[in-house]
C-alpha cells in the first residue's frame, strides 16, 4: 500500500520534472529581436531611381532605396546605357530643389560637389531633405556630369517619405541670432542599450541670395552651408512621466571633427522613448537656441523639454 | 525512527570550531548511508521553542546567524553579521543562486524542513570547503535514509495552523529501504494569510503559499559503494513582501543531483564521494497586486546551474583530512520592463543581470592532527577559479566604459586553529585569510532597486577581490551541570565591497531616491561574539541563555549597516513524563550603532516571550506529539534593526501541530 503511493510519488515528481525541464514559465525576452521590432536597421544602398541622358544612365542610389525627411547618405553611378559599364566622370554636381505649388523653389543642407570613390565607381554625398513630398511641394534632383569635356544635365523628381526611424529625425529652427538652422541625426540608426557614438550635421541657411543671379541652380546651391566650431550640448532624458525625467551618465557633448559632422556620446539606458534635449552654442559659447532641463527626479512628472530637442525612440 | 535520528543526529548546541572527521566505523561501513564521515556541526531541524518550524526559523535559533527580512517569508540569513554575498550558502555541497535580484529568494527559501536533516555552519574560512567564502559557510544537508533499516517502510506525518496569519501546514515524509535500495520523499504544504503586528493591524502584502517536494532514490551497487540520485522541486506562489514595491507571483525551483560514494575499508582514503548536479531557478515579480505603483514592472529571473563536487576523505592514525574539489557554471538573468502609462507605447526594456555567467572551480583541504588526546591542530586551505562574463557588457560600460567582459580571479584561503583540551576547559583559537569574488549584482548589476535605503545599485566589473584576514578564540567550561562557552571573531576586511552613492546617473525605478555604484571601502572590521550558558537546575528543569554581540566598522570607522545590536536569549524548558514546558525570552537592544549613510535609522529594544507545551503520546501504533504555544505573548509591537522598511513583526501568535510517526 504505502510502496504504491511512493510508486506514485515518484512518478508524480517525474512528471513534474518533464514539465519543468520542457520551459519556463515565461519566456526570456529575445534582446536582439526586442530592438529589431522597432527598428529597421539600413545598411544597404539601393537604386531610388534612375534616369538617361544622352547615352548615359545615372542611377541614385540611397540606403534601403527610399529618401526619407532628414539626412540621406546619396550614391550616384554613371553607366553607359549600351554597355552597362562605368563611364569616366571627371565631375558631378548634386542639388535637390523644392517646388511648391505656387512655383517657390528651395533647396536644404546638401552636398553639391560630390565625391568620386575610384575604388567603387560611384559618387558620393549626401542630402538633408528639409521637408517630405506632399501636395504643397515636390522634390527634383538636378544632376550634372562632365564626361570628357562634354557636360551633360538631368532633372529626376524624387520622392521623399517620412523618416519612421526616429533616431535619425531632424528639426529646423530660428536661433536666437535670427539665422535658420538644420539639425539633423545621422547616427546611430540603430542605438543600443550602451553608450552610443552620436553624430549629427548642423547647417545654417544662408541669407542674402542675390535674386539677380542667373539660374536658380546657381544661387540655390549655396542655400545652407556647415556650421563651424559650435558646440551642441546634451541633455538626454526619459520623457515618460512613470520614469521621473530619469537621464543617464557619461554624455558627451556634440562636436566639430575634421569630416565637418557633430560627434557627441549618448548613453541609453533602457530602450523605449528618450529626448535629447540640447543647447545650441555658436564658437564664442553664446546659446543659438536650447534651455536647460530640469535635472531632479521627478516621479510621476513628465520631463520638461529644451526649446531644442529631438525625440527618439528605440 | 528515535534510534535513526539518534544515529544521523550528531547534536551540538554552539558552534563547533574544529573541522573535525567523525572515525568510520567499521559496524558503518556495513550500513552505508549512515555514514557521516563531515560530522562537525549537525542540528537537527527543530527550534527550543517549536517543533514545527520553517527553515528560516531554525536558522533563527543559531546563535551566529540573523536575518534580513523583507516580509514573513525567505529571510535572507545574514552569517556573522555578513549578507548572503560573503558566505556559501549549499544544499548538499551543491551550489545554487538564486534569481531575484532584490535576493528576495535565498537558497534556504528552496527547501523544507522537512526534507532537510541538519544544517551545518561553519564560521569564517572553515567554511571554505565548497568556495571562496569571507563569512563562513551555510551547507543544509538533505534527509537521506540508510539502507536495511529494520523497519522498511515509514515516514512521518505533521500538521499545524498558526493563528496570527491563519498559516496553515502539512508536511510529510516517506521512506522505503531494504538491504540495497532505498526511497525518501517528501511533500510539504504552506499557506498563510497576512499576519497581524502588535498593534493588531493586519500587514498587507505579507501572505504566502510554498509547495515543496523532494525524492531521492539510492541503490547499493556493492557492500562498499552506492549511487544516489535527488531531486527537489519548489514552487512559491503568491508571496508577498510588504517592504517591497511588489510581490512574487512565482518562484520554480527544480534542483536535481546524481551521485556516486564509495567506502574503503582498508587503507588511507576512507570515503570518496562524487556528485553533478543540476539546479534551476525561475523567479517572476509582480506589482498588479499594488494599483498604487506609477508604473507597472515586470521582473523576471532565471539562475541555471551545472556543478559537479567531489571530496575524499583520508585518514591514517591522528592525522584526518577531507579533500574537495568543486566546480560549477552559473548563468544568471535578470530583466526589467517598464511599461508607459500609455499601454500601446513602446515599453521600456533593460537587463539587470545582462546574461552573466560565473564558472568557479577550487580545490580544497582540510587536514586535522591529533597531537595528544588532548589537542589538536587543524589546518586548511584552498584554491579558487572565478571567471565572469557578461554577454549584453554594453549595459556595464554605461557606467564603466571600458570594462572587461571577460574576468578571471584567483581566489587562495588558508586557515589554522588549535585546539585544547584541559580538565573542564576546551579552548580552541584559530586564524584566516581569504579572497572571495564579487557577486553578480556587486560586479554586474545594473539598476537594482534596493528598497532599504532607496538607491538604484550598479555593479563594478572591476572591483578587487575582497580579502579578510580572520581571528577567532573560544572558550568552553562544562560540569555535568552546568556548560558556558564564550566565543569570539574579528574580521579585517580589505577590499570591503558596499554601495556608494554615485554623483553619475539618476534613478530608473521611480521609487529610488538615487544611484548607488558598488564600490570597495579600503577597509572594515566586524567583531562578533557569543556566550552561551546551559544549565541543568534539575534533571528535568534546564535553562539555557545566549547573549551575542557585534560590530562593524567602515574605513573612516563609520558603522557597517545590519549589524545586530547587543541580543538575548534565554529559555527554560521542564519535562514531566510526557509532558514538555518551554517558556522563552528574547530580544535586542536598541540598535544605537545604526548607519544612516546606508539607510538604517535608529530601531528601539524589544523583547519577545514566548511559550510552548508538548505532550507525546501514542495513536495506537503511532508514535505522536502535540503541540501548542504563543509566540510574542504580550503582542509587543516591534520590527528589527533589518526589517526592511521597519515593517513591524508578528505579533501575538498562537500556534498549534500534531507529529506522528510511522
Amino acid at each position: 500500500m504505502k510502496v504504491s503511493i511512493l510508486v506514485k510519488t515518484i512518478v508524480f515528481y517525474a512528471a513534474l520534472a518533464c514539465v519543468f525541464f520542457g520551459s519556463c514559465t515565461k519566456g526570456k525576452t529575445n534582446y536582439e529581436a526586442e530592438r529589431g521590432d522597432v527598428i529597421e536597421e539600413n545598411t544597404e544602398f539601393k537604386e531610388v531611381s534612375n534616369a538617361v541622358t544622352a547615352n548615359y544612365t545615372v542611377s541614385i542610389e540611397a540606403l534601403n532605396g527610399v529618401l526619407y525627411r532628414g539626412y540621406n547618405d546619396i550614391r550616384v553611378r554613371i553607366k553607359n546605357t549600351q554597355t552597362n559599364t562605368p563611364v569616366e566622370v571627371s565631375d558631378l554636381t548634386f542639388l535637390p530643389i523644392r517646388t511648391t505649388v505656387i512655383g517657390e523653389k528651395s533647396s536644404c543642407p546638401n552636398r553639391y560637389n560630390f565625391d568620386y570613390k575610384s575604388a567603387d565607381k560611384y559618387f558620393s554625398g549626401y542630402t538633408v531633405f528639409t521637408s517630405e513630398s506632399d501636395a504643397v511641394g515636390s522634390w527634383a534632383l538636378y544632376i550634372n556630369f562632365t564626361v570628357g569635356n562634354q557636360s551633360f544635365s538631368l532633372i529626376k523628381e524624387v520622392s521623399v517619405r517620412q523618416q519612421p526611424n526616429k533616431n535619425l529625425n531632424m528639426t529646423t529652427f530660428t536661433g536666437l541670432d535670427d539665422e535658420q538652422y538644420v539639425i539633423a541625426l545621422i547616427a546611430p540608426q540603430k542605438p543600443n542599450v550602451a553608450e552610443n557614438k552620436l553624430v549629427a550635421g548642423i547647417y545654417k541657411l544662408n541669407r542674402a541670395l542675390d535674386p539677380s543671379a542667373e539660374g536658380p541652380a546657381d544661387q540655390l546651391q549655396f542655400s545652407y552651408s556647415q556650421v563651424e566650431r559650435y558646440t551642441l550640448k546634451l541633455d538626454p532624458r526619459m520623457p515618460e512621466p512613470s520614469m521621473g525625467n530619469h537621464s543617464s551618465p557619461n554624455n558627451r557633448d556634440l562636436l566639430q571633427d575634421t569630416d565637418g559632422l557633430y560627434h557627441g556620446v549618448v548613453n541609453y539606458t533602457m530602450t523605449g522613448n528618450w529626448t535629447l534635449n540640447f543647447i545650441l552654442l555658436n564658437p564664442v559659447g553664446k546659446v543659438i537656441r536650447g534651455t536647460e532641463v530640469p535635472k531632479d527626479f521627478t516621479p510621476g512628472v513628465e520631463g520638461r523639454k529644451s526649446e531644442l530637442h529631438l525625440d527618439i525612440l528605440f | 525512527m528515535k534510534k535513526l535520528s539518534l544515529v544521523l543526529f550528531i547534536l551540538s548546541l554552539g558552534l563547533d570550531v574544529n573541522g573535525q572527521i567523525a572515525p568510520v566505523k567499521r559496524d558503518t561501513t556495513r550500513r552505508l548511508g549512515e555514514v557521516k564521515v563531515d560530522a562537525t556541526i549537525k542540528r537537527k531541524i527543530e527550534s527550543d521553542m517549536k517543533m514545527a518550524v520553517s527553515v528560516d526559523e531554525f536558522l533563527a535559533s543559531s546563535d551566529n546567524i540573523s536575518f534580513i527580512k523583507r516580509g514573513a517569508y525567505a529571510w535572507e540569513p545574514l552569517l556573522n553579521n555578513m549578507s548572503t554575498e560573503r558566505s556559501t550558502i549549499t544544499i548538499d555541497g551543491m551550489h545554487i543562486f538564486g534569481a531575484c535580484t532584490d535576493k528576495m529568494d535565498p537558497i534556504t527559501s528552496y527547501v523544507e524542513s522537512n526534507n532537510l536533516s541538519s544544517v551545518d555552519i561553519k564560521s569564517g574560512q572553515e567554511g571554505s570547503m565548497h568556495g571562496a567564502t569571507v563569512a563562513g559557510s551555510i551547507d543544509l544537508k538533505r534527509r537521506s535514509t540508510p539502507f536495511g533499516l529494520q523497519q522498511k517502510v515509514g515516514g512521518a506525518y505533521q500538521t499545524g495552523f498558526e493563528f496570527n496569519n491563519k498559516q496553515a501546514f502539512n508536511l510529510g515524509n516517506l521512506f522505503y529501504s531494504t538491504d540495497n535500495f532505498v526511497a525518501d520523499g517528501s511533500i510539504a504544504f504552506r499557506k498563510a494569510g497576512n499576519y497581524y503586528d502588535g498593534n493588531n493591524k493586519e500587514v498587507l502584502h505579507s501572505q504566502y503559499n510554498k509547495l515543496n517536494a523532494s525524492l531521492g532514490l539510492a541503490y547499493k551497487t556493492s557492500p562498499l559503494s552506492a549511487i544516489r540520485v535527488d531531486a527537489i522541486f519548489d514552487r512559491a506562489k503568491d508571496v508577498g513582501f510588504p517592504a517591497l514595491p511588489m510581490d512574487l507571483w512565482l518562484s520554480r525551483a527544480i534542483i536535481t543531483s546524481a551521485s556516486y560514494k564509495q567506502l574503503f575499508e582498508q587503507g588511507l582514503v576512507k570515503v570518496w564521494d562524487t556528485k553533478v548536479y543540476f539546479n534551476a531557478v525561475e523567479h517572476y515579480m509582480d506589482d498588479t497586486t499594488r494599483p498604487e505603483n506609477l508604473v507597472h514592472m515586470d521582473m523576471p529571473g532565471w539562475s541555471t546551474t551545472y556543478g559537479l563536487v567531489s571530496k575524499i576523505n583520508l585518514k591514517k592514525d591522528r592525522y584526518s583530512s577531507e579533500v574537495q574539489f568543486n566546480a560549477y557554471d552559473n548563468l544568471s538573468i535578470a530583466e526589467m520592463r517598464m511599461y508607459p502609462q500609455d499601454r500601446s507605447k513602446q515599453t521600456m526594456f533593460a537587463y539587470s543581470w545582462p546574461w552573466v555567467t560565473t564558472r568557479f572551480a577550487s580545490m580544497a583541504m582540510n587536514n586535522s592532527w591529533e597531537i595528544s588526546g588532548r589537542s589538536k591542530v587543524n589546518l586548511g586551505g584552498s584554491l579558487g577559479w572565478n571567471y565572469n562574463y557578461s554577454k549584453y557588457v554594453e549595459f556595464n560600460w554605461i557606467f564603466h566604459p571600458g570594462a572587461p567582459q571577460k574576468k578571471n580571479r584567483w581566489l587562495p584561503s588558508l586557515h589554522a586553529s588549535y585546539e585544547l583540551n584541559l580538565n573542564q576547559f576546551d579552548i580552541s583559537l584559530g586564524t584566516g585569510f581569504g579572497h572571495r569574488a564579487p557577486s553578480v549584482s556587486e560586479a554586474y548589476g545594473y539598476y537594482i532597486y534596493n528598497s532599504f535605503d532607496r538607491y538604484d545599485y550598479i555593479g563594478n566589473p572591476d572591483l578587487k577581490n575582497e580579502i579578510s584576514y580572520e581571528g577567532n578564540a573560544s572558550v568552553g567550561f562544562k560540569t555535568e551541570k552546568l556548560s558556558i562557552a564564550a566565543k569570539v571573531n574579528y574580521f579585517y576586511i580589505n577590499n570591503y565591497i558596499i554601495g556608494r552613492i554615485l554623483s553619475l546617473g539618476s534613478p530608473m525605478n521611480y521609487q529610488s531616491v538615487g544611484v548607488k555604484g558598488y564600490t570597495s571601502l579600503s577597509k572594515a572590521t566586524l567583531f562578533n561574539t557569543a556566550i552561551n550558558v546551559d544549565y541543568k537546575i534539575l534533571d528535568n528543569l534546564h535553562w539555557k541563555g545566549v547573549l551575542t554581540y557585534a560590530r562593524g566598522k567602515d574605513d573612516e570607522g563609520g558603522n557597517l549597516p545590519f549589524i545586530r545590536p547587543l541580543s538575548y536569549q534565554t529559555s527554560l524548558h521542564y519535562g514531566y513524563k510526557k509532558l514538555g514546558l518551554r517558556t522563552s525570552l528574547n530580544g535586542d537592544f536598541a540598535q544605537t550603532n545604526y548607519s544612516p549613510i546606508y539607510g538604517e535609522d535608529l530601531t528601539g529594544a524589544y523583547k519577545i516571550w514566548n511559550l510552548s507545551a508538548d505532550y507525546s503520546f501514542n495513536l495506537g501504533k503511532l508514535k505522536s506529539v502535540f503541540q501548542v504555544g504563543a509566540e510574542n505573548l504580550l503582542n509587543e509591537y516591534y520590527s528589527t534593526y533589518a526589517d526592511w522598511g521597519n515593517i513591524p513583526r508578528m505579533g501575538r501568535n498562537i500556534f498549534t501541530s500534531l507529529k506522528v510517526n510511522f
